[in-house]
């Protein structure tokens, strides 16, 4: 009330975080859209970017909510599953992050990390939207995911709940560099062992990852790479006598 | 660590020298380097120890190793997929089962493969029988007996299955077709668990492969009813058939047999065929093979083509039977 | 049946040059691949089944038989000095073992940890000799409805073992349940939440998950700013290699009561030896007098689950050697090898097969020697390796990792989705989520469902069975006790909690 200054810096730091949530509401749609760009390119199979996005848009503007208005009218025709995602996921989250434009966040902490696991919550109900439920006395495949998915939802809430009432932390620091060049190292390792083989895959991973840390010195990261690699070389395939191709695969033929 | 590694190299130095010993001197072109055969179960499984017994002939004969390759998963079908996408010049070959090679067509509806329009057959390798199991007090004395007390207490009573999919959830699904009931089935995660409560007595019956089954009959903490094949079994020879016993109908085996990639070239299926005829006729794999309670196939049933029929005739079995199950 | 004169014949077994060696071998390659991120017992074993066609069964199974429980002792040295859990079993290792380490006690966490496996593992030996027939009506006594309990019961434990919110802990296991739904349905093989890929099938593995939220996200946040400083401390910190008389004397108690849980819970067929060290965990940490130092290194949080998952290991074996049925996926393995021997087991194992029986069980305890001799020098060497700079040891772990989990499956697919668990785990630990309960849910989760499940199906949906039948009515009152118990007291000393947190 008194400090004015104060205030107005949550309110901005608000809209970030309310922003950042209604990103989350479209996140699957947005993974699906990038993931058809591959398409185009005949990698994979599924619907081309253009069918993705007035499929996802026509769900969100104009499917979702009149299946909701459908449904007062008594209307029981099947979904689709993009509408479902809709109704499931997007809209709920769209709703918190409204909410969270009038709200007093104590610890960004507990909020923020509460409203993203009810996101995974609510995406996990969305996926089992279309299992088979209750049979009689015996469950069905879709009974226990909707049972744990429901109750997530409640805990996530309450940890969201704890970040209004109480004080806590605040949103901890992120680094991007660490988190990009393992991932980068992991991703690469993953996308050649099969054509590259094991000595080019584990030293270039090696360096990509030692590429995450400012502290690297590169010539003892060469060297320690390279050595790594000889080890993993004998290690896995001839002492563990595990399956796995050793040099690229252009060089066996 | 270099034990290991001096008891892989002395092995394989071992079999290769074998292989160079008994290998024929014809100037055969097709196997020049190993062949690799999937099988699509845990390693030490039915499936897996039949297809390492003739294998290990098999090599023998065609004068290369056979690498053995488990690939595990949705109930042999990621492997079977894997093999039916395979090169088809002979040496990516596949043991394949009733369970991938027939009751996976009516069980699977999005299955990534067929088992005739994506294979080549081979050669049969072995059939397991599959016998009427059922906890050690429960009530009924013979099949006769089970039958009407089954049909009566349908509602109550529990069948036991390894998981669906498995040899003993689809032929449980054959005789339960066959009595016209449908009683709870238990799943259960593998053979090793539903035979765990089958002894404990917390599930009243299940159909299984003999393997698993004959140390505990003989122990008494489980019964047989009937064997589901024309004719008894020697590790057995107190269990009546299904035909003697008064069910005729039931006939089930778990077979396996080996499968290559459609397009595999005329030669080479004859030449595998061959060897595997070759092997079924040893004494120590027809021994070996025995001792499993497996039924060794009749020369007749040995040839790719009845190999073939068997397939046509095992899908169409099953297809009615599984359809509606799921 | 003379006992003694068993034993005797297992040890003139056992003590066979051949046997002797084939024992040594699968202490060391159980060591090796316990040690190795990622690499798992059921995969090494379904890789040397192959060799052990061509020896004799008695050796054979003596050396996977010490590849099992050899991997109980080397799973919990990545866990204690980099957190990664390589099994389910040492999850609980890495909380306390880890902060140990990083308060440079690496090497006492690591030789408690060799020493407790060894008496549980001597211990267990002897039971299963003495006590292995009677103790199988154990075993068939759980039918699906203790099953659900006893994991309802471990899901507290998964609670307990929690150090900060209660609510948080409680959201990570739901979360866990969540990820363990992943795959088949096992009473219509339906798919659930696969989204059609194919390596989803069989549902996410826990080694992608472990190394993804333990052991990636672990190096990602070393990686951030500011924690280079921590880093240098610990390598500093390094003390005494060896336990000193006070750690001797207060990890006692747990290695005696952690022993006598894993003996009791290892013989369930079916998830008893994961539940064992969790057990045992929960236990030290309401018996201890100052429970908060639980998660922050303390050396009873080590030894007793250590000594309940070694314990574990041997008593598992009792269901394959009394009734020919194997508890679990490394022991249907070894059914397999037997099986290609020719050797069916069944109910009448020991007395159709005394040579493999009591020459496997005094193996074990060859094995477990073996393994101590092994373990205890190799602590001064491990303790070396977190002497190495951090900017050459991260690439090295995510290599490692890299290469365990490609080999559990050969699928690209899974490494990757282990990167992206990385990013959830870094997100978690940013969030202050806590890893363990996580796991625990995962791992609980399809146990949990699947004996729920069937439990309902066999009582006709009749959920008072649970009640009804004594064993599990047991349980479920213990977990109800133990809920209780956990829940008041974090309910009242949050704040103080919250405090207790921030200052680390």
């Amino acid at each position: 009330m008194a400090d004015t200054m104060g205030h107005s810096a949550t309110a901005t730091r608000n809209t970030k975080v309310a922003l950042g949530f209604c990103l989350l509401a479209i996140a699957p749609q947005i993974f699906e859209l990038i993931w058809s760009i591959g398409t185009i390119f005949g990698w994979g199979t599924g619907r081309g970017p253009a069918a993705v996005v007035t499929g996802h848009a026509t769900a969100l503007l104009a499917g979702a909510p009149s299946a909701i208005f459908g449904s007062f009218g008594g209307g029981t025709k099947k979904m689709s599953s993009e509408v479902l995602l809709a109704l499931i996921y997007s809209y709920p989250l769209f709703a918190v992050a409204i909410l969270t434009l009038f709200m007093t966040i104590r610890s960004a902490q507990d909020y923020v990390g509460g409203v993203v696991l009810m996101a995974v919550a609510l995406f996990a109900l969305w996926a089992s939207s279309d299992l088979q439920g209750m049979r009689g006395f015996s469950f069905g495949a879709g009974t226990a995911p909707r049972m744990f998915g429901g109750l997530l939802v409640a805990l996530s809430a309450g940890i969201a709940l704890t970040g209004l009432l109480t004080n806590g932390p605040a949103m901890a620091h992120y680094s991007w560099r660490g988190p990009l060049f393992v991932v980068a190292a992991i991703l690469f390792f993953a996308l050649s062992i099969r054509s590259l083989g094991l000595v080019v895959t584990a030293f270039s991973s090696f360096m990509i990852a030692a590429t995450g840390s400012h502290e690297t010195r590169w010539l003892e990261a060469v060297i320690v790479g390279a050595c790594l690699t000889v080890g993993c070389a004998i290690l896995f395939p001839y002492v563990l006598g595990l399956p796995m191709p050793m040099y690229p695969r252009f060089l066996n033929q | 660590m270099t034990f290991i590694r001096a008891l892989t190299g002395a092995c394989a130095a071992a079999l290769a020298s074998l292989g160079a010993l008994v290998a024929p001197a014809e100037a055969q072109t097709y196997p020049t380097r190993s062949i690799t055969m999937i099988v699509p179960f845990a390693a030490g499984g039915p499936t897996d120890v039949v297809a390492r017994i003739v294998t290990s002939h098999m090599a023998q004969t065609l004068g290369q190793s056979i690498i053995i390759e488990n690939v595990v998963g949705a109930g042999g079908t990621t492997a079977t997929t894997r093999a039916a996408r395979a090169a088809n010049d002979g040496y990516t070959l596949i043991t394949g089962h009733m369970g991938t090679h027939a009751a996976s067509v009516p069980l699977y509806p999005k299955l990534a493969y067929h088992p005739e329009k994506d294979f080549e057959p081979i050669a049969l390798l072995a059939g397991t029988p599959i016998l009427i199991l059922a906890r050690k007090d429960f009530p009924p004395k013979d099949l006769n007996e089970f039958v009407t007390y089954v049909k009566a207490n349908a509602e109550k009573v529990n069948a036991a299955h390894a998981g669906v999919g498995s040899v003993s959830h689809v032929s449980c699904e054959l005789l339960h077709s066959i009595l016209d009931i449908k009683p709870v089935g238990v799943p259960f995660n593998g053979t090793g668990p539903a035979m765990n409560a089958l002894v404990a007595g917390q599930v009243d019956y299940m159909c299984d492969q003999i393997v698993n089954a004959v140390p505990q009959i003989n122990a008494g903490t489980i019964k047989a009813y009937a064997i589901a094949t024309p004719e008894r079994n020697p590790s057995l020879p107190n269990v009546p058939t299904t035909a003697e016993a008064g069910l005729p109908k039931f006939q089930a085996q778990a077979w396996n047999a080996i499968f290559a990639p459609k397009g595999t070239s005329p030669a080479i299926v004859a030449s595998l065929n061959a060897a595997a005829v070759k092997a079924l006729d040893d004494e120590t794999v027809r021994k070996r093979l025995l001792e499993l309670g497996s039924v060794i196939p009749r020369p007749a049933e040995r040839t790719s083509e009845s190999l073939a029929t068997l397939v046509k005739g095992e899908i169409a079995k099953w297809t009615p039977v599984l359809k509606p199950a799921t | 049946m003379d006992i003694f004169a068993n034993l005797a014949h297992g040890f003139a077994v056992a003590f066979s040059p051949i046997n002797l060696l084939m024992c040594l071998i699968g202490a060391l390659v159980g060591t090796l691949v316990g040690v190795l991120p990622g690499i798992g017992t059921i995969a090494t074993v379904a890789m040397l089944l192959p060799i052990t066609f061509g020896l004799p069964p008695v050796g054979a199974l003596i050396m996977l038989a010490g590849i099992y429980y050899g991997a109980q002792y080397g799973g919990s040295t990545t866990s204690i000095l980099v957190n990664i859990p390589g099994e389910a079993t040492s999850v609980v290792t890495a909380i306390d073992g880890h902060q140990m380490a990083k308060q440079g006690r690496a090497g006492p966490a690591l030789a408690i940890a060799a020493i407790g496996s060894f008496f549980a593992g001597c211990v267990a030996t002897v039971l299963i000799a003495i006590l292995g027939a009677p103790l199988t009506k154990l075993a068939l006594a759980f039918g699906p409805a203790e099953y659900f309990s006893l994991m309802v019961l471990g899901l507290i434990f998964a609670v307990v073992l929690a150090k900060g919110s209660v609510l948080k802990a409680i959201a990570m296991i739901v979360f866990g349940l969540l990820l363990s739904m992943v795959g088949s349905d096992i009473e219509t093989g339906a798919s659930r939440m696969a989204f059609n890929i194919p390596e989803l099938a069989d549902g996410l593995g826990f080694a992608t998950v472990a190394m993804g939220v333990f052991g990636f996200a672990e190096i990602i946040r070393n990686l951030d700013h500011g924690a280079e400083m921590n880093r240098d401390l610990v390598q500093q910190k390094i003390t005494g290699l060896m336990p000193t008389r006070k750690d001797l004397a207060d990890s006692t108690p747990p290695i005696l009561r952690g022993t006598v849980l894993g003996s009791i819970l290892g013989i369930l067929p079916g998830g008893g030896a994961v539940i064992a060290s969790f057990a045992a965990y929960t236990l030290e940490k309401k018996l201890a007098k100052n429970p908060s130092r639980f998660g922050r290194g303390a050396i009873e949080g080590v030894a007793g689950p250590e000594s309940a998952n070694n314990a574990a290991a041997q008593t598992s074996f009792i269901p394959l050697l009394t009734l020919g049925i194997p508890p679990n996926a490394v022991m249907a393995l070894m059914v397999g090898a037997m099986t290609i021997h020719g050797i069916v087991p069944g109910p009448q194992v020991m007395q159709k097969q005394p040579d493999l029986v009591w020459g496997m069980i005094a193996s074990m305890w060859i094995g477990n020697l073996m393994l101590i001799i092994i373990n205890l020098p190799l602590v001064g060497i491990w303790v070396r390796l977190l002497r190495v700079p951090y900017r050459l040891m991260f690439p090295s772990i995510v290599i490692f990792c890299a290469i365990g989990i490609y080999s559990v499956n050969n699928a690209p697919v899974d490494v990757i989705l282990a990167g992206v668990f990385g990013l959830v785990g870094y997100w978690l630990i940013k969030h202050d989520f806590e890893p363990a309960p996580l796991l625990l849910g995962m791992v609980l989760g399809p146990l949990m469902e699947e004996n729920l499940r069937r439990a309902l199906l066999i009582s006709r949906g009749d959920w008072s069975v649970f009640l009804t039948r004594p064993l599990s009515a047991v349980l479920l009152a213990v977990a109800a006790g133990l809920l209780v118990l956990t829940v008041l007291p974090t309910l009242r000393a949050k704040r103080d909690e919250v405090f207790t947190e921030s200052e680390n």
